[in-house]
């Protein structure tokens, strides 16, 4: 704007001038770009989780196989661990919920958008840390590293250090990006937009964030004192001194059975949405799977000791430990059942999202249904640290993060780009995923379940029985990743030269297919009166009202004329 | 894995109740989700039903859910209880005075178990008990966290350094048994084997003898050593 002439006028310049989109990208704070970049990256450390997870395999493909050594199985462990939790599934859903919460409450950007960014940079922050003690020393303590092993007497080198800078930095950003979202939708819901009247995906936004801003600090403080014990000589977790290394397991057991919540959470109300869209009804009992997301938020949080059924810690302890995961069968119960009630009785088109989503749903089914015997105390003194643990961790989280994640990324992919990801690879890629799921993970089941065999160890032994079950993983375990590779080759394809979506392909009743596909920076021009649950069919509603009172006053004029 | 400790013969019977909860949970999902992807397919211009969603089904659907969570931690409990319950010592076992359970002490080291019998022998990665004999095992670790792990036996307990932990079984038939340690402990970790070998009451305490004999003359040589000048 510029005053000609010292008289006040309007002058146009014309549009802004046009930043390169990395430059916009690097230093604007749109909710859409830093979901974009999280999703982006979150999917590249999918791909590095699977090479991980591969070497692994190969070493354990034969009893007493020397592929790896060691120490160095022991770095491919701790990597994965990493990466597959903070590098991937937790930004995974954690972006697409920051790209899509704000569009679906009608919200034209974020309420704290600066702290979104920080968040996003934090986050590669932290995974540049973690790939760059790749290049150095890695962590050897495994997928939680847990005191003393993880202390300086033991790894003396700074792989855990580094470990402890990557998901704390990590989790700093997505503490950050969780408080900018509540703030968001607290504050920045368009006219009308009750809570109430809130998508169920939205609300998942809502409970995540919430969750995370608990669960995040507790991981950040117990880095912290592990950073403080290895290097300022601290004794939080030294046994013979004054501490405990329980300490370490409590903290880090409460932030992970609250990720371990996070991603059911996300995975299953990305279901709900795609479910409801794609069966052409409201989605059964609302209320009820948002009570039951909450009340799995809470619950699965507090069973954190379900993990320590093993350790000294007093049988009253393990049976809250139980009784709060034996608690969650009700409302995971009820959103399966309320899923599943929505399907029956609908239109349904079983498109790509869709046949992803029943694929998460029944995965996680059966890891959640593993997991019920694990919470069991004494079942759990015989299951605890065998593969069959593993097993069923993998098949509720693999089940929700990769599952679910990819029903999640198929379903709004068209928003985030304007383009539609192929169905005919979905379709090969989903079957190639499913098959390859049942092999490697369910003779986990058998080798740790029937033979006990005990998890994160670089070898196994011929005379223990668990050389087929291992061998069977193991080339499951290709075929899982190809199947996986296969969605991560279909996105890179679409992104350029999949169909035109336009703003709303799958006929969706949120305001985020309101929008145009991709979306404006703005989100929207316009904002509509939210007047229910289901805006946007209120909107097409009104418009085809509309149209048929309008042609109908046409054919009145005619007669007359 | 066979159980052989009262101990384990319940844990073994949990693991089949979970077993079939967990099975009940995994085909009613998957029956439920094919049944309806499969009926109600939508064939061209087919419209919705329209949703009777009403709170008596919620409901019923969240009461029988609670009920058979319930039921799981009902049955958990008393067999949790029963897998504790301390067996004392049978007529074929060792007899200790006052009936109290043979006390031994676990340590766990990297890579490596220790055990400390009551006439204060010790031995290294095998672990002598007589048959039919109520036994305690007191775990604690020198160095990093492990988890003593027989199957046949007795549950997983982790050997923590600080905090003693306890785990509790009566084997019922002579012989060797094998277990693995289960938590990641460092390089080594899946070589570290535990194993118990049981035998009779009268084999046991000839090799307590010979284990406090063996001891005794090699800690009187290290002294005749030092004495002589030859050591430090």
């Amino acid at each position: 704007m510029s005053a000609v002439n010292g008289q006040p006028e309007l002058v146009v310049d014309g549009f802004p001038p046009q930043r390169r989109r990395w430059v916009q990208i690097a230093t604007g704070a749109d909710h859409k770009d830093i979901g974009r970049v999280m999703v982006v990256a979150a999917l590249g450390f999918l791909f590095m989780a699977l090479v991980e997870l591969l070497l692994m395999r190969l070493q354990l493909a034969i009893p007493e196989n020397t592929f790896l050594a060691p120490v160095t199985f022991n770095r491919m462990l701790s990597l994965y661990g990493a990466t597959a939790i903070f590098l991937f599934a937790i930004p995974l859903a954690l972006g697409i919920l920051y790209y899509v919460a704000p569009l679906q409450i009608g919200a034209r950007g974020t309420a704290l958008p600066r702290l979104g960014q920080l968040g996003m940079w934090l986050y590669l922050a932290g995974a540049t840390v973690l790939y760059t003690g790749f290049l150095y020393t890695p962590s050897e303590a495994g997928v939680n590293p847990l005191p003393p092993l993880s202390g300086i007497a033991f790894l003396p080198n700074n792989g855990v250090d580094a470990w402890c800078a990557a998901t704390g930095l990590a989790t700093l950003g997505f503490v950050l990006i969780a408080i900018d979202l509540v703030a968001t939708l607290r504050t920045l819901r368009a006219p009308g937009m009750a809570w109430r009247r809130l998508p169920v995906f939205s609300w998942a936004a809502a409970i995540c964030s919430w969750l995370l801003v608990v669960i995040g600090p507790v991981m950040l403080a117990a880095i912290t004192m592990l950073l403080i014990d290895r290097n300022f000589d601290g004794i939080f977790f030294a046994g013979d001194a004054g501490g405990s290394p329980l300490l370490w397991e409590h903290l880090s057991w409460i932030f992970l059975s609250g990720a371990y919540a996070l991603i059911l959470i996300f995975a299953l109300a990305a279901i709900a949405e795609i479910v409801s869209a794609l069966a052409r009804r409201p989605l059964a009992g609302r209320s009820v799977v948002i009570c039951s997301l909450a009340a799995i938020a809470v619950l699965c949080t507090l069973a954190w000791m379900q993990n320590m059924l093993t350790a000294p810690i007093g049988i009253g302890w393990m049976y809250f430990a139980m009784t709060m995961a034996l608690a969650l069968i009700v409302p995971f119960g009820l959103v399966f059942f309320n899923l599943i009630a929505t399907l029956i009785g609908g239109a349904v088109q079983m498109r790509a999202p869709l046949l992803f989503a029943a694929g998460a749903i029944v995965s996680i089914s059966i890891g959640l249904a593993a997991e019920i015997e694990h919470s069991m105390v004494a079942a759990a003194w015989q299951l605890n640290n065998t593969v069959d643990a593993s097993a069923a961790t993998h098949f509720a989280l693999v089940g929700g993060g990769v599952f679910g994640g990819f029903a999640a990324l198929y379903w709004w992919f068209p928003k985030m780009t304007g383009r539609t990801m192929g169905e005919s690879l979905a379709r090969i890629s989903f079957w190639t995923m499913a098959i390859g799921m049942l092999a490697t993970f369910v003779p986990l089941f058998l080798a740790g379940g029937l033979e006990g065999e005990v998890i994160d160890a670089y070898k196994y032994f011929a005379g223990e029985g668990v050389s087929t079950y291992n061998l069977i993983s193991s080339i499951g375990a290709f075929v899982l990743a190809a199947g996986i590779l296969m969605t991560l080759v279909n996105a890179i394809l679409s992104r350029g030269g999949g169909a035109e979506a336009g703003h709303d392909p799958w006929g969706g009743d949120s305001l985020e297919w309101f929008a145009l596909s991709p979306p404006e920076p703005h989100n929207f021009d316009l904002l509509p009166d939210v007047r229910s649950a289901r805006p946007l069919r209120d909107i097409r509603e009104a418009i085809r009202h509309r149209t048929a009172r309008a042609e109908a006053r046409a054919r009145e004029s005619q007669t007359v004329a | 894995m066979a159980p052989h400790s009262p101990g384990t013969d319940q844990i073994e019977t949990l693991l089949w109740i979970g077993f079939v909860a967990a099975a009940i949970v995994v085909v009613a999902v998957v029956v439920g989700l094919v049944y309806a992807l499969r009926r109600y397919r939508a064939q061209r211009g087919a419209e919705p039903r329209h949703l009777a969603d009403s709170r008596r089904v919620q409901f019923r659907v969240g009461a029988t859910l609670t009920v058979f969570a319930a039921a799981i931690l009902v049955l958990s409990i008393v067999f949790t209880d029963r897998a504790r319950e301390k067996a004392p010592t049978g007529t074929a076992g060792l007899q200790v005075a006052h009936s109290e359970p043979l006390q031994i002490a676990v340590t766990g080291q990297q890579w490596l178990w220790r055990y400390d019998y009551p006439n204060e022998a010790f031995s290294y990665y095998k672990l002598v008990v007589p048959v039919d004999t109520a036994v305690e095992l007191n775990l604690v670790s020198t160095d990093v966290i492990h988890t003593w792990n027989v199957p046949d036996l007795a549950g997983k307990a982790d050997a923590v350094p600080g905090k003693t932990n306890h785990l509790f079984f009566r084997a019922d038939e002579e012989g060797s048994y094998f277990g693995r340690a289960a938590t990641l402990s460092g390089q080594a970790y899946a070589a570290m084997r535990a194993e118990v070998e049981v035998v009779s009451p009268q084999t046991y305490e000839t090799f307590l003898e010979q284990r406090k004999n063996e001891i005794q003359a090699a800690q009187d040589r290290v002294v005749g050593l030092v004495e002589g000048g030859e050591a430090p």
